[in-house]
């Protein structure tokens, strides 16, 4: 009886597994794989075309930290996902509570502001090249005003230009996310927090940002990595420049390893990078998942 | 004693003095994010002539539809409409199959192994294809996948099976197990069960999955670029990317191709925003 048992649990377990291996196996081809196959890479001196790999240890990985390209790449990635993290989370967030009014024309307004984050990064980054280089110095010249729209034109200015863009495109997203967080708040807990007395501000800071802790968790784990992982958004805009003042850690990894004929040595970037952002979401999720159980 | 309400605790809000300052600011921000489309689409119906002479915002002189057919040629849309469309199709389709089932039998199947699965795809939502793309191309190379179509279909598979395993995992509480189990003691097998039972019910989570994959196969750049170099094989946004660099100064044709890449799409989740939103918000309400 208990054999006959086991042997039907097995043909189920059996079952199951088929449902999940093919899955399962195009994964670890497509991701896991070369993922190992890129750390194998990064500990060697390989330039892409030698039937050779050398092996060189640790070298790549000790390299990293003594080049002036990578501390580069990784300022401007940094700075960048700053610049995203914060900006987008407050916009997104003060964009949803207006929504959540009773203003009008919520449904357009939702809609405007969502429609940017269908186009491809691709194509935002190639708008917003146009907008600056084109369309607002033509305005300028209509208004008879003398801004300068070159953002991407300079080095000082290429970060704030990217952010615009990237923000334009993003910020209706995360936005949709704290609207639904806002609109699963129940209302009487408001009552309630006002029934005690607490005014508009107090009742923000007691009540919506405690049950909005979800909705912070995935934007800004989401906004994080996304920034950390920029490369469409440069490819058609300003393709790492001027000079390489806008180059990210993932175009980084493309010159070095496709120009500069260094796969090794990309590879070992790329593992970096892997290594960073697997961390960077760890501490995130632990540290706002904290919150939300206080909460 | 606090007013008890007998109505569904939707209330009205009011419209304030504060409403309506919220109400202008808004507005003004709507525009301000519109003025990129509204500048797009009118463009794509400018002559040459009127990009470099006149106002940015003024509308076209007339529907100079000389740019969309130009923008036909050059993106060779015959081929790449339909390439986008097809790779997009196959690979949603089989996305929701896999995601379906893997979700459910990691969540059914309580074995180590399983359990397993379950870290294992979800670790891959953090693990960032873009920064592998150099293995990823060789192991498609040596797979004899690279310049196929089933090559990039299952690229896109395996880059969006770990999300698609998250979000159809998170739908499994809503579907009663006890079902499952009158469909068992009936005699279906797991996977007749899976179909006949569990699918059924999960139809809005696979609508949700369905439009979240759609929009970022048609929109991806980088696996395209990376496995499909042949022209009869290439995608909307590689052709559009070319013309982009290519067009520099007659930009109003690139104009017309981003309306033309962006409209499918567009059309696609206006009509369905519903499971769209429903699908960014897994985990981001509590329950």
């Amino acid at each position: 009886m208990d054999k006959k048992k086991s042997k039907l649990s097995r043909s189920i377990t059996n079952q199951y597994l088929l449902l999940v291996l093919p899955g399962f196996i195009i994964f670890t081809i497509g991701i896991i794989i070369p993922m190992l196959m890129a750390f194998r890479y990064s500990l060697t001196s390989w330039d892409g075309m030698s039937l050779v790999k050398e092996f060189v240890g640790l070298a790549n990985y000790f390299k990293l930290f003594q080049d002036s390209a990578v501390r580069e790449a990784w300022a401007f990635t940094i700075k960048f996902t700053l610049g995203n993290t914060i900006l987008q989370n407050v916009f997104a967030l003060l964009f949803a509570i207006a929504l959540d009014s009773g203003i009008r024309a919520k449904k357009l307004f939702r809609t405007i502001l969502f429609i940017p984050c269908l186009i491809s990064s691709i194509v935002v980054g190639f708008i917003w090249l146009r907008m600056y280089s084109n369309v607002l110095p033509a305005i300028n010249d209509v208004l008879g005003t003398n801004i300068d729209f070159l953002l991407f034109g300079n080095s000082s200015t290429v970060l704030g230009g990217l952010l615009i863009a990237n923000n334009w495109q993003w910020i209706g997203y995360w936005m949709l996310i704290y609207l639904a967080g806002l609109q699963s708040i129940p209302s009487n807990l408001y009552e309630a927090a006002k029934i005690d007395g607490a005014g508009v501000l107090s009742r923000f800071r007691n009540v919506t940002i405690p049950m909005l802790a979800p909705s912070f968790t995935i934007c800004i784990v989401g906004i994080t990595t996304g920034s950390l992982k920029v490369y469409d958004l440069l490819v058609a805009s300003t393709r790492g420049g001027p000079g390489r003042s806008s180059t990210s850690i993932i175009y980084n990894i493309y010159t070095t390893a496709i120009n500069g004929r260094q796969y090794g040595y990309g590879s070992a970037m790329s593992i970096s990078l892997v290594f960073v952002l697997l961390l960077v979401a760890l501490f995130q999720v632990r540290g706002l998942k904290k919150k939300e159980v206080q909460a | 004693m606090a007013r008890k309400k007998d109505k569904e605790p939707v209330i009205k809000q009011k419209f304030t003095k504060g409403t309506a300052v919220t109400q202008v600011v808004m507005t003004l921000i709507a525009i301000l994010f519109a003025t990129p489309i509204f500048i797009i689409f009118t463009y794509s119906f400018k002559t040459k002539k009127e990009l470099y002479v006149g106002n940015p915002l003024a509308l076209p002189e007339s529907l100079y539809l000389e740019n969309y057919v130009n923008a036909y040629k050059k993106l060779d849309l015959q081929y790449t409409f339909a390439n986008t469309l097809f790779y997009t199709l196959v690979s949603v389709l089989l996305l929701a199959v896999l995601c379906g089932t893997t979700a459910w039998a990691i969540a059914r199947c309580k074995q180590k192994f399983f359990k397993f699965c379950y870290v294992y795809f979800i670790v891959g939502i953090l693990i960032p294809y873009q920064a592998l793309f150099l293995p990823i191309y060789i192991i498609g190379y040596n797979l004899n996948l690279t310049n196929t179509r089933i090559g990039i279909i299952l690229m896109y598979i395996a880059t969006g099976i770990s999300f698609g395993v998250f979000l159809m995992n998170s739908f499994m509480s809503t579907v009663p197990i006890e079902l499952e189990e009158a469909a068992r003691i009936d005699g279906c097998s797991v996977i007749k069960t899976y179909f006949s039972v569990v699918l059924p019910l999960l139809k809005p989570a696979m609508a949700t999955l369905v439009i979240m994959q759609a929009f970022q196969i048609w929109n991806d750049y980088l696996l395209a670029s990376l496995y499909v170099s042949k022209k009869q094989l290439k995608t909307l946004t590689v052709a559009i990317q070319s013309l982009f660099s290519a067009q520099a100064s007659d930009y109003n044709t690139a104009m017309a191709a981003i309306v033309i890449s962006v409209l499918p799409i567009a059309i696609l989740f206006i009509t369905l925003q519903k499971y769209f939103i429903k699908g960014m918000t897994v985990g981001a309400v509590k329950g």
